[in-house]
């Protein structure tokens, strides 16, 4: 009788080794490095190329504000904190004054499974929808408001 | 045999009148810490020998706010500037720029203190970094948190950093979009509103 419970316990036991594996199985999903880009279309008044955050209905996108890329059902992709943004020009036209109308733009390195769609949300927010574009290089862009 | 019991007696109500005073806490608990930014860094009396220039008078009148530091206590800005010049200082812990430049104008508040207030105006931000960022970088003067941006509204500005200086009464003088490095504001203090 014992015997025959030591047998039972040999047949689960590759089973029981292997259930640790399964899981470490759903971490090595492949991932591919992408750049997440926001631009932040506020028309703020800065120098370009400076620091800036997001303004007026955009305040919650600044340096060190917590976000996550979810796929299409929701699930968490990769999550961190986004840098500082970069004040970029509104138009090409030179005012020749040194400050002049910007957006402002986050650029987030992550590291994310392949999905079908992709969105990006910040500080608990609506979620954003990401468009992969590769134009220059693995990115995954936004415009906001779109 | 007595003497021994008398003994043990005195020695337990001892060891108990010991652990019943680390309960207690009498005189064991450090003092806690003052909130950063509260009312216990608003400014003191008025120098006595505080010369002032006077203020232009083709200038706006700074936008009067109140608001509420970071213990809770009440402010009211035009009551500081009834009888002192007075810097706004827009900043957030997260605002890179404003780090770089804090450490800076602590000093330069210090350098000034009463004679000069300064007030610092924290918008989008947390209570845990806010303090921090206040400790880290020395800022001994009373911080508004302008949670729902209001303050910031009136003086229409849009992210930190961002200064304005106000004259005493009340007239906006100066305000820096972007904000200003403590050199430049002291020679400007001293242009503006510091009598020689």
């Amino acid at each position: 009788m014992r015997r025959l419970r030591y047998r039972h316990l040999l047949t689960a036991l590759p089973l029981l080794l292997l259930a640790p594996l399964a899981g470490c199985g759903d971490d090595e999903e492949p991932r591919a490095a992408m750049t997440v880009r926001v631009l932040v279309r506020d028309i703020n008044i800065r120098p370009e190329g400076v620091e800036c955050a997001g303004t007026g209905p955009y305040t919650y996108f600044h340096n060190r504000a917590a976000y996550r890329v979810v796929d299409g059902d929701g699930a968490t992709l990769a999550e961190g904190e986004l840098p500082a943004g970069k004040s970029v020009r509104t138009f090409e036209e030179d005012l020749e004054v040194p400050r002049i109308p910007t957006f402002c733009e986050f650029a987030v390195p992550v590291s994310v499974a392949e999905r079908d769609a992709y969105r990006l949300i910040v500080d608990d927010r609506r979620p954003i929808p990401l468009t992969r574009d590769d134009s220059e290089g693995p990115a995954l862009v936004a415009v906001v408001p779109s | 045999m007595r003497r021994r019991r008398l003994a043990a007696v005195v020695g337990i109500a001892a060891l108990v009148a010991l652990v019943a005073a680390g309960c207690t806490g009498d005189g064991a608990d450090p003092e806690p810490t003052p909130v950063a930014g509260g009312a216990a860094v608003l400014p003191g009396p008025v120098p006595a020998d505080l010369a002032l220039r006077p203020a232009p008078t083709d200038l706006p009148a700074a936008p009067k706010v109140t608001g509420t530091l970071t213990d809770g206590s009440p402010l009211a800005t035009a009551e500081l500037w009834a009888d002192r010049p007075v810097v706004l200082t827009f900043f957030s812990s997260w605002c890179n720029t404003c780090v770089e430049r804090q450490d800076g104008l602590s000093e330069l508040a210090r350098s000034h203190r009463d004679r000069v207030v300064f007030v610092g105006v924290a918008g989008e931000d947390e209570p845990d970094a806010l303090q921090e960022y206040l400790r880290q970088h020395r800022v001994e003067y009373p911080v508004l948190v302008d949670a729902d941006q209001r303050v910031a509204r009136a003086y229409a500005v849009r992210e930190p950093p961002a200064v304005v200086l106000v004259a005493k009464g009340g007239t906006l003088l100066r305000g820096w979009p972007g904000g200003v490095d403590a050199a430049t504001l002291d020679s400007m203090l001293r242009k503006l509103v510091l009598a020689p």
